[in-house]
């Protein structure tokens, strides 16, 4: 009976997205918020459950094989908390616009995939699921308008590269292991090994966010619905990106500080940090600074991931819970400012905190904690992090403290910028169906924070198992130089803020020295005419390679024809008798294939 | 037993041609529907049993030697699909009552011709069917008689007599080296090792003739000039099975269960493969043409089915034989939205055809289904049948093979996605006047062919288990 | 052996002559020809009954056909005739050298393998064959038959647009 449960999970959110694109329109909202809260009590119901599931599904050892954890109920029942919170601020952000009509099938079954591609055992299980995710993303896109198809297109081709890389390590991995059992495999990092590990992380960071698979997510906060943003990037991929990434890591390969793959992650998230935040530090939009953020952040629970240390790995973990919280949070008090003020453009806005006291509330919350301000839960994630990271090197730790340095001095600006200074126009403060999710965040954020104890021991801990035993990550740090140190630079980022601000002439203008410094300045120049992104440079590349073999072909086509063409001129003369003799080219075409298909049988 | 299939349809060819008034060619139209349903249904509801186990008396009268096997199933269901599908769509694009008489009869010649192809047991009367096939193709494909589709016709018509000529000597030697054409035979001349260096010249010249009729590179001249320039149900009939059935179906029966290859033959047929996909992708880009797009598209899937049976494990073949259906069945779908765009706008070129995804959703959505199933995204059919051809090569050791096949999917999607957003996505500020042209007959198509695609892709695992498994111990 | 390499040019230049010639008729006496040939070499390899089909079939009945047809068409004018032969003289010019280079490909990197044949099947009677053993390929006469059928009906009997 109780296995139905961990089905109805699957099945129930798909069904019921489809379902919704059945009812009438005003019905679909309402509809969405119910079935989420659904899900969300079977998945507390759930949590702390133990369970397996399976059954004969495609053959050649692949069963439809489920699996209830500690951590898998834990990310369901996260993944479920932001779904219920974001049908409920979609009822009134979305109110009358056309995207609304497919948005709540589209998130009912995206939490569908999510769920099931967490519970999966088997490789194949999941990567269908995976796989499936990227429907729903490009749908959330495409409904965006009329800029929104190509940024979906953009995003479904970077998932869909790194997903193939990520369907072949599935496939190496079930070749090393002889199974795709997840919880029967446990694999030596030996030379395959590696190559496996590399390219399931690659699928893992790539949902994630990392870089450099991040360059669609600045664009989708331009083009997509502000849901989107706040249930996709901000939430769900990088729990279930984290998630598999700290599966990889920790169950399917045994990876640990000796590695060099260690340290490979470690880069990866220390550059992933740096590049992101200086990159938001420039943005001049609400939603895209946000994204940027969205990316930056995932390089700490990389970072802490990869250390290998049970305090970076839970300070990872307890950072991706704490992120999706705060973030969520962010983009939700981003898509107010944008309901009531009708741009997120910054030079527009200013002096909105007196209209709009509980946004601003929330935002003070939310982005005190993702600038790990104690006492809030972003605080002591990164303290974690900072720990492990610095036990593992002190460039990862410089790394982890100028990314700090530099997410407080961007919400130090965008918060002057938006809430602060004149006030140019009165606005109304959001709704209320708005607010509550805003509210819940906020409120969750403390909670975390001041009683860190509470999530960290009950939810976080047990992932670990027996390799955490015996220690107490909970409360402040052992190391209290860490937290001088981190004082320390908030502290220099607020400073820097002000002199900042007098100097460039207001609070927009605050990082204008960073953008307009000598080496930096170019790199920015570049990055904004997306030089420096991947899949533009790819699409450009394959853009050319297309063309070049276009030629190729037209030089084949033209060699022939105009070779017999010539010969025909030279010999004959006789221009209007060519049309009719095309068809000797493909003659030709064959008869030097057969040659050479029997030159290769009698070779 | 079976031999009905081949009796009923030359039967009813031969009884709608009797000279009464009433024959008209509404009567032809329905029989055939019927015919072609019934085909189909029976083959769906009858398990394998029913028809190999039939009695043993029987067996004695039965003067033509036939075999059935699952092969020939998933072949017949085919057939009888697509058949059904063109049938269905030259009712509302062949407008002359005449013409469309001769045109269902010629479509019960090629429904006779490509049965028999499946079920004969020797190479002479496969190629005798396989030549029944092809000129009631060249007829249909000339029925138009404009210039281009008998232009298009005439360099089908040359390089099939290419191939004819091929396959005949090819047989003239198989003759030499067994003694008898019968696939038992030929099997057994390969085992017994006897006259190695004939046979190994015989399969050499059968493979040029059969790499002609699957239209690939460097074979492939004649695919996109016949594809395009026949008329629209012809189009749908050529491209979904009849070069299906001369070519691929001929080349997986004989080159999986006939001849035992050495190595080299397997590398052969492998790289011709993979020339095929890489080659026709790249030049699906740059055609402004949806069928000629379609055409190249067709070459490059043709492609992965001839690598998987070029790399010959069973779980290749049983790749191979997936990819098949499913590629008839959506690269149908794809003609008929270009038949559909067709009938509306009497052009398939793309500069001409934008901002059609309001005007025709019925089009729009199943032409995107069928894109994404070419394109192998999950959980369409093309995903899975792919995704077993992948994972066969990687299992047979041919890794370089097998990444190609994979990056190749992503330039299909990529060219594919071009063509959506040009026709169906871009919202044209002057969008042409007038409802929605569609005849009721290529709507009904669409949406079969969509729901056939849906289908067998959510429901694949299930498939997978209970049916196609039971074909592997088969396959042998 | 001499007499069959006597035989085999001939075929080839007569079929060379049907290609080339410009008047229909011509085209047709040299169809003719190479089929009468063709049935001397396969009469010369045991097979007295396929090389009377050839004979009659081919060189006669088709012939017949052929030159019906053609006594329903025009002579072109004289003139016209000079400089169509001209063109199609200078049109076939290079078709020699296509033919020695192919064989010079072919001779070069297409080792034809030595091998021995196999004895000959036992000798069986033509009708056993075709009536006792091949009733399949004799339906599909009948089918590719009535597909010739229609192909002619609409090529010759719809009425053009």
């Amino acid at each position: 009976m109780i296995e139905a449960f961990i089905l109805l999970l699957i099945i129930l959110p798909l069904f019921a997205g489809v379902l919704s694109l059945i009812l009438p329109r005003l019905w679909r909202g309402a509809f969405a918020v119910i079935l989420s809260s659904v899900n969300f009590l079977i998945a507390v119901y759930l949590f702390k459950k133990e369970l397996t599931f399976s059954f004969p599904w495609a053959g050649f050892g692949i069963d439809f094989s489920l699996r209830l954890n500690h951590f898998s109920g834990f990310i369901i029942l996260a993944a479920s908390f932001f779904g219920l919170l974001i049908s409920l601020y979609a009822l009134n952000f979305l109110k009358g616009k056309d995207s609304a009509k497919q948005f709540y099938a589209y998130i009912l079954i995206s939490i569908s995939f999510v769920n099931g591609a967490v519970l999966a055992n088997n490789l194949v299980v999941l990567l269908f699921f995976w796989e499936a995710l990227l429907l729903t993303q490009y749908g959330m896109i495409v409904i965006g308008g009329r800029l929104a198809f190509r940024t979906a297109t953009k995003a479904l081709i970077i998932s869909g590269a790194s997903d193939l890389c990520m369907m072949a390590g599935v496939i190496l991995t079930g070749y090393l292991a002889k199974t795709l059992l997840i919880s029967d495999i446990s694999l030596p990092l030996d030379l395959l090994g590696s190559l496996a590990f590399i390219l399931l992380v690659t699928g893992a960071i790539s949902k994630a966010g990392s870089v450099p698979f991040h360059t669609w997510i600045p664009d989708a906060a331009e083009a997509a619905p502000l849901p989107f943003m706040a249930f996709f990037p901000a939430a769900i991929e990088k729990l279930l990106g984290i998630y598999f990434l700290a599966r990889i890591t920790l169950d399917l390969f045994k990876l640990n500080t000796n590695s060099i793959l260690s340290s490979v992650l470690m880069i990866i998230g220390a550059l992933t940090i740096i590049i992101a935040v200086m990159m938001a530090l420039i943005q001049k939009d609400y939603k895209k600074l946000l994204s940027y953020h969205a990316i930056s952040q995932v390089g700490y629970m990389v970072l802490g991931i990869g250390t290998c240390l049970p305090a970076g790995i839970i300070g990872g973990i307890f950072h991706m819970i704490n992120h999706a919280l705060y973030k969520c949070g962010l983009f939700l008090t981003g898509g107010a400012v944008e309901k009531q003020a009708g741009t997120t453009d910054l030079a527009k806005l200013g002096g909105l905190g007196l209209s709009m006291p509980i946004t601003f509330f929330c935002f003070l919350i939310t982005a005190a904690s993702i600038s790990g301000v104690w006492p809030f839960n972003g605080f002591f994630s990164k303290e974690l992090i900072y720990d492990a990271a610095l036990e593992r090197g002190k460039i990862f730790y410089l790394a982890a403290i100028l990314g700090s340095f530099l997410t407080a001095a961007s919400f130090l600006k965008l918060g002057h910028t938006v809430f602060l200074g004149k006030v140019s126009q009165k606005y109304k403060e959001a709704p209320v169906l708005m607010l509550i999710p805003m509210v819940i965040l906020a409120f969750t954020c403390i909670i975390f924070g001041v009683f860190n104890r509470l999530p960290i021991n009950n939810f976080i801990q047990p992932i670990l198992g027996i390799r955490a035993a015996g220690h107490n990550f909970s409360g402040m740090p052992a190391n209290f130089m860490l937290v001088i140190v981190t004082v320390i630079v908030l502290l220099a980022a607020f400073l820097h803020h002000f002199i900042a601000v007098r100097m460039n002439g207001g609070a927009i203008r605050a990082a204008e020295h960073i953008h307009q410094a000598p080496v930096l300045s170019t790199i920015y120049r570049w990055a904004e005419k997306k030089y420096l992104d991947p899949y533009e440079v790819g699409i450009k590349l394959i853009n050319k390679l297309a063309k070049i073999f276009w030629r190729i072909d037209r030089g084949i086509d033209w060699l022939y024809g105009s070779l017999i063409v010539n010969l025909t001129f030279a010999f004959s003369r006789v221009i209007h008798k060519i049309q009719a003799g095309y068809y000797i080219i493909y003659v030709i075409w064959s008869l030097v294939g057969a040659f050479a298909v029997m030159s290769f049988v009698l070779r | 037993m079976v031999v009905l299939f081949i009796l009923i349809p030359f039967v009813l060819l031969l009884v709608l041609n009797l000279p009464f008034k009433f024959l008209n060619a509404r009567i032809a139209f329905w029989l055939s529907v019927v015919l072609f349903s019934t085909q189909a249904l029976f083959v769906l509801i009858n398990s394998l049993f029913a028809w190999s186990n039939y009695p043993a008396v029987l067996g004695q009268f039965l003067i033509f030697k036939l075999w059935l096997d699952p092969l020939a199933f998933i072949m017949l269901f085919t057939i009888a699909i697509v058949v059904l599908v063109s049938l269905l769509v030259a009712r509302s694009t062949i407008t002359t009552e005449k013409r469309s008489f001769n045109f269902i009869n010629l479509l019960l010649v090629a429904l006779t011709g490509m049965n028999a192809t499946v079920l004969v047991a020797d190479i002479f009367s496969l190629y005798v069917f396989v030549e029944i096939t092809a000129v009631a193709v060249f007829v249909l494909m000339a029925i138009e008689k404009n210039k281009f589709a008998i232009e298009g016709t005439f360099k089908y018509l040359v390089l099939s007599m290419f191939a004819s000529v091929f396959i005949l000597t090819s047989i003239a030697f198989f003759i030499l080296a067994c003694g008898d054409l019968s696939f038992s035979e030929i099997h057994n001349a390969f085992l017994a090792n006897s006259n190695i260096i004939l046979l190994n010249f015989a399969i050499g010249l059968f493979l040029c003739g059969l790499f002609i009729k699957c239209g690939v590179v460097p074979f492939h001249g004649w695919v996109p000039d016949a594809y395009s320039e026949a008329q629209s149900a012809v189009s749908v009939l050529l491209a979904g099975i009849v070069t299906k059935i001369t070519g691929i179906y001929v080349l997986m029966r004989l080159f999986s269960s006939v001849f035992v290859l050495k190595g080299s033959f397997h590398n052969l047929i492998m790289l011709i493969g993979v020339i095929s996909i890489v080659f026709a992708a790249l030049a699906a880009f740059r055609q402004d043409n949806i069928k000629r797009m379609l055409s190249y598209s067709s070459i490059s899937q043709v492609g992965y089915i001839v690598l998987a049976i070029g790399c010959g494990t069973p779980l290749a073949i049983l790749g191979a034989i997936l990819h098949f259906f499913n590629h008839a069945i959506f690269k149908s779908l794809l003609f008929v939205n270009a038949a559909a765009l067709e009938k509306k706008f009497g052009s398939t070129d793309m500069s001409i055809i934008t901002g059609l995804g309001s005007q025709l959703p019925v089009t729009s959505v199943t032409s995107l289904v069928g894109l994404l199933s070419t394109a192998g995204i999950p959980p369409l059919s093309g995903f899975w049948s792919k995704l077993i051809i992948i994972i066969a090569l990687f299992n047979a050791q041919q890794f370089t093979y097998g990444w190609i096949a994979l990056l190749a999917s992503v330039l299909t999607l990529a060219y594919f996605l071009f063509m959506e957003r040009n026709i169906f996505l871009i919202k044209t500020e002057t969008a042409p006047e007038g409802s929605d042209g569609v005849p009721f007959g290529i709507k009904f198509c669409e949406i079969l062919l969509a729901a056939i695609t849906i289908g067998v892709g959510l429901g694949f695992p299930f498939i997978l288990n209970s049916q196609i498994l039971q074909l592997k111990g088969l396959l042998y | 052996m001499a007499i069959d390499l006597i035989l085999l040019s001939a075929l080839l230049l007569s079929a060379i002559w049907t290609v080339m010639t410009i008047r229909l008729v011509h085209s047709v006496v040299g169809l003719a020809l190479t089929s009468a040939i063709l049935a001397a070499i396969i009469y010369r390899l045991d097979s007295p009954l396929a090389a009377v089909f050839e004979l009659s079939v081919c060189s006669g009945l088709i012939s017949v056909i052929f030159i019906t047809t053609v006594s329903f068409t025009q002579r072109i004018s004289k003139e016209r005739f000079i400089v169509r032969r001209k063109e199609r003289l200078l049109r076939f010019l290079y078709l020699p050298f296509i033919v020695i280079i192919a064989g010079l490909l072919l001779v070069r990197y297409l080792r034809i393998p030595q091998f021995s044949l196999p004895l000959s099947a036992q000798v069986t009677d033509v009708r056993l064959v075709l009536w006792n053993m091949r009733h399949l390929d004799l339906l599909g006469q009948a089918i590719i038959i009535i597909a010739g059928v229609f192909g002619v009906v609409v090529f010759f009997k719809e009425p053009n647009k």
